[in-house]
């Protein structure tokens, strides 16, 4: 399995509900293909170096996911064919991971987030 | 500090790569805050020999550049400055 970062721009006129649709459209195809995503991190609207379809204005939505190599092919393929999409890019984090040990990780971080956030609230 | 070799006694000062120097700078193409200091007033990448970052910082930022430049966080070129100078 590799560990993949996807970042795509999403037409910036549209509303909440429907931004919601694409995003859950997207990590349906990356679960459908055996891919996990880790998390999804929306950026909000930013302003564009440069017009993209001319818009100046995009939605970023950043996809942190692990897969195999035709998870992005059919990644890909989708964002292409939807309009909402304006553009994307895929990037390749790691190589080799091993899933499991993954989400290993992510339990541990969330350990240490609740400890931290208990030991603020005893201080407080 | 070093001497030039020109025999003015005139002092250049010694460029250090950044990257080198602290560890904990991030080379991230989701930072275009950092990127855009190595980069020119119209978005070119400035070359090594006047950032002064070494080889394998330089390779790693100018990808770093493209990548960010492909999803609109940098620009590839600015036509405000233009013009400016026109």
């Amino acid at each position: 399995m590799r560990r993949y970062e996807m970042i795509c721009i999403i037409n910036p006129n549209l509303d909440a509900e429907s931004l919601n649709e694409v995003v859950a459209k997207l990590s349906d195809i990356i679960t459908k293909l055996k891919g996990f995503v880790i998390k999804i991190n929306e950026w909000g609207k930013k302003k564009l170096a440069y017009e993209v379809k001319q818009f100046d204005k995009g939605h970023y939505i950043l996809f942190d996911y692990y897969g195999n190599p035709d998870t992005v092919t059919t990644l890909e393929r989708n964002l292409k064919l939807d309009e909402r999409v304006l553009k994307y890019i895929t990037v390749k984090i790691d190589d080799d991971v091993d899933p499991e040990e993954l989400m290993r990780e992510e339990r541990k971080q969330e350990i240490v987030a609740e400890e931290r956030h208990d030991q603020a609230i005893e201080e407080e | 500090m070093a001497y030039d070799g020109r025999g003015k006694g005139v002092f250049i000062k010694h460029k250090i790569c950044r990257f080198c120097a602290d560890p904990s700078l991030p080379i991230d193409y989701k930072d275009p805050k950092t990127l855009v200091m190595f980069t020119t007033e119209r978005g070119k990448i400035i070359p090594r020999r006047i950032s002064g970052n070494c080889a394998k910082h330089q390779r790693a930022l100018a990808l770093a550049i493209k990548r960010a430049r492909n999803i609109a966080l940098l620009p590839f070129t600015t036509a405000k400055v233009k013009l400016k100078e026109y």
